[in-house]
């Protein structure tokens, strides 16, 4: 006997994001899915991003990773609420994991809740959490063609930082390359190249993340 | 590797609509995957094997109907299929473009005895 069942599969995780959704609605909580490769530079934008916002917008971080706490530790000698979840084998945090770590952080302290997943480029593109916006970086030392071989995450990108552009001459990475790629997958997404080292780029990553957060509040801030 | 979580996520359901029919064994289940949300049917197929093994759903058929990306032209009010990525509309070059393909995942029906 055949039945029809017509369900998303993903249902479970949706309803459990947009009740996350809902809270950081209630709370003025702009939230960001931070997503990339390993190694691309998620911790290291939080930490440059800390330093340009302090006493303006006050942060918080969600951390995905499989094991340790470091980077919840780098990001807290900032003075910064941060929570680590260690997702043991999984790959991507999904919106369960997020609403498990809700509890632990005072919203009503918060602007900007930064939602830093597992370093991966596939998977955590998949699973909503809640956000606001998913926004990715690609660093040069990756190569321009990854728009083309991962698209789904590009796809559902607000924003690409591209990182590491003070090692651009040691690679062959052409930014035109990368920048035509990433519009080809989507027309609509922002570009900023940065560089976390040098700080090249991070004053307009801050002008971005701050105009964000005044559409979400429309300028009232609750500080 | 997100596989995993969408196997448990695709035996849950299906073990939910079976259980409604009073069903003893479920046989088949048809699931429509779109080619954006980048599933491996080996890998799935293999996980699922793996969740379900001690469930009513353990040696069901899991088949995979996958959907290729289509789009819809707000500019010239045309549909096409969309092949490696070019969200561009064939006939007016219009980049303003609503994926009305590719991004399903859901579980169609399944076949219960």
């Amino acid at each position: 006997m055949k039945i029809n069942v017509m369900q998303d599969v993903l249902q479970a995780n949706d309803r459990i994001a947009e009740e996350n959704r809902q809270l950081f609605e209630e709370k003025h909580n702009l939230v960001l899915n931070l997503m990339s490769s390993p190694g691309a530079g998620k911790t290291s934008l939080l930490e440059r991003t800390a330093e340009r916002v302090a006493g303006k917008l006050r942060l918080g971080v969600i951390v995905g990773d499989i094991e340790t706490t470091r980077d919840a530790d780098r990001i807290g000698k900032f003075n910064i609420p941060a929570i680590q979840l260690t997702t043991g084998t999984a790959c991507h945090l999904d919106a369960n994991m997020v609403a498990s770590a809700l509890p632990h952080l005072k919203l009503d302290n918060i602007d900007i809740l930064v939602v830093e997943n597992v370093g991966n480029l596939v998977c955590p593109a998949e699973f909503i959490v809640g956000e606001d916006y998913k926004i990715m970086i690609l660093s040069v030392t990756e190569g321009d063609e990854k728009p083309l071989k991962y698209p789904l995450m590009f796809r559902e990108s607000a924003l690409m930082l591209i990182n590491k552009i003070d090692l651009l001459q040691y690679t062959n990475f052409s930014l035109k390359e990368a920048r035509a790629n990433a519009l080809k997958i989507n027309p609509d997404i922002d570009i900023i190249e940065i560089s976390c080292t040098n700080g090249a780029g991070l004053d307009e990553w801050v002008s971005w993340l701050t105009a964000k957060h005044r559409d979400k509040t429309g300028g009232a801030g609750h500080a | 590797m997100h596989e995993m979580g969408i196997a448990q996520n695709i035996l849950d359901i299906a073990l939910s609509a079976a259980g409604k029919e009073g069903a003893s064994k479920i046989t088949r289940i048809n699931l429509v995957a779109g080619e954006l949300r980048g599933i491996v049917p080996l890998q799935l197929t293999f996980c699922f094997g793996l969740v379900s093994k001690d469930t009513i759903a353990g040696g069901a058929y899991l088949n995979i109907d996958e959907v290729p990306v289509s789009g819809h032209c707000d500019g010239c009010n045309s549909d096409f299929s969309i092949k490696e990525y070019e969200y561009v509309c064939p006939k007016c070059g219009s980049t303003k473009i609503q994926l009305i393909g590719g991004t399903e995942l859901s579980i169609k029906d399944i076949e219960i005895e």
